[in-house]
């Protein structure tokens, strides 16, 4: 149960990081909803993808 | 530190400010809501009421950052499941084997109310169901206002409904009661409510004819017929329902997986059970589409999150909650069918703590049966899933069915069949007496 436990946690941490990425593509590479407003909406979205893939959250 | 009513009554009036300037000028509800929280967090710092404003911003971030993945996963393996062929067949079947309207319009309403009332979430029965049981309703006769409207109204239902109704355990937990005798006093009103949406969406809409339908649709894939089609189809969904069942009945045997593994889990299932020969890159064309379309969804539910902590942190949540509560019982019951969704809009599952639990102990002291009134606000929390500014399942309802028109008029359409589960709830809230024999 302890090493499923762990195999979860990680794969939470993948999870993460493939939104995170997935975040920073559309930040660079998107065809809607183009402009200032939402390239910060985009930044500020990857900020907990971040911190949880950095393990600092 | 000194905290007055009146300077939280400023915050609340500067983030209500903030967040309708920021709507009209910057055109997304998204930033608006995280400008209002920051707003929030800036005079909260400024009245030296937090030492750390930043951490209470990026903090938020994390409030909901469960609920973005559920919804960026979910929709992941509704679109892998589509692209199989799956949704198209499952729809060619029902059209073709049932052929009563009013039948199959109540399956509807049942297969909507399941995944919701399993997972307690009604974005998960958007995500789940919701692009099948459009289709197959648009096909009965309705409207696409009134398919939508009939997708939304069933799943905030799935949510409302037990065996898990989250606003439910929240106010139990809270308040120290345990979570039990709550199963009919949360489906007959759900069942009435039900029963008068399908005969209100229904009446009048004229089934296409059979052939007229199946004509319209693609032709399923021959690998999807006969058995071995079938449990291609079924085995995702099988697989999604027998976790959801397992977590519930064995919780200390089987692994926390959460929604979003349990997702992931299904679309690995529907990728080995689909019959289309797909490359890496057509998959990755599906993972980038997802986050285009689930994107307004994930940075919603953040900025909520940023405004969710700092309404919290400015003492604003509970000025509203207490303000809520201290009122006589009379005002209390014209107005928590107001209050109550527009909390759940504003707070999410919050709303069941900051109104709930001290109306809990209210009507406690009052002497009325409070199985009976937490049932009966947990059915009206929900409706406002609709409602401003989050509108988390109606935003997702009008996403999965691509609806067109104004949401003003979506609201319209469904304000009938939430008023009659409002009213119901607000019955029991009046006269807990009357249902205490179900509790």
């Amino acid at each position: 149960m302890t090493l499923t436990e762990a195999i979860i946690h990680y794969t939470y941490f993948i999870m993460a990081a493939v939104m995170g990425l997935l975040l920073l593509r559309n930040f660079f590479k998107r065809e809607k909803k183009l402009g200032l407003v939402y390239d910060i909406v985009y930044i500020y979205c990857v900020i907990p993808f971040l911190l949880r893939v950095l393990y600092i959250k | 530190m000194n905290y007055s009513v009146m300077d939280i009554v400023i915050i609340l009036i500067a983030m209500v400010i903030a967040f309708v300037v920021c709507s009209k000028v910057l055109k997304s509800t998204e930033i608006s809501m995280a400008i209002a929280g920051v707003v929030a967090v800036i005079f909260t710092a400024a009245h030296g009421w937090t030492n750390e404003p930043v951490k209470i911003i990026v903090e938020g971030l994390f409030t909901n950052l469960d609920l973005a993945m559920t919804f960026f996963f979910a929709t992941l393996f509704i679109n892998i499941y589509s692209s199989s062929g799956a949704m198209t067949a499952v729809t060619r079947s029902v059209v073709s084997h049932v052929n009563n309207k009013w039948l199959l319009l109540a399956l509807m309403a049942v297969l909507m109310i399941i995944p919701g009332a399993i997972s307690g979430a009604g974005s998960v029965s958007v995500f789940v169901l919701g692009g099948i049981v459009y289709s197959i309703v648009r096909f009965m006769g309705l409207s696409d206002k009134k398919a939508s409207a009939f997708v939304f109204v069933f799943a905030i239902m799935g949510a409302a409904a037990p065996p898990v109704n989250l606003w439910t355990m929240l106010m139990t937990a809270q308040a120290n009661m345990p979570y039990v005798g709550f199963e009919l006093l949360l489906i007959i009103p759900i069942v009435i409510a039900g029963a008068f949406t399908i005969i209100y969406l229904g009446w009048g809409s004229k089934r296409t004819p059979k052939e007229e339908i199946l004509a319209t649709m693609p032709e399923t894939d021959a690998k999807l017929q006969g058995v071995g089609g079938l449990v291609r189809i079924l085995l995702p969904l099988v697989a999604l329902i027998v976790m959801f069942v397992l977590t519930l009945v064995i919780p200390f045997s089987f692994p926390v997986l959460g929604l979003p593994l349990m997702f992931v889990i299904c679309a690995v299932i529907a990728i080995i059970c689909n019959p289309k020969k797909m490359s890496v890159k057509d998959y990755y064309k599906i993972l980038t589409g997802t986050m285009d379309q689930a994107f307004s969804l994930i940075a919603t539910v953040l900025s909520i999150g940023i405004m969710q902590n700092a309404m919290a942190a400015s003492g604003v949540k509970g000025l509203i909650g207490t303000a809520f509560v201290l009122l006589p019982f009379i005002w209390i019951y014209i107005l928590i069918l107001i209050v109550g969704p527009f909390a759940q809009g504003a707070m999410s599952y919050g709303s069941a703590i900051v109104i709930g639990t001290p109306l809990i102990f209210m009507f406690n002291t009052a002497g009325m049966n409070t199985t009976v009134v937490v049932a009966a606000m947990s059915l009206m929390f929900p409706i406002g899933d609709c409602l401003p500014p989050s509108r988390i399942v109606g935003r997702v309802t009008l996403e999965t069915t691509g609806y067109e028109g104004s949401y003003m008029s979506f609201l319209k359409q469904i304000f009938l069949p939430c008023l009659v589960l409002g009213l119901l709830a607000l019955l029991m809230l009046v006269k807990p007496a009357w249902f205490a024999f179900l509790a």
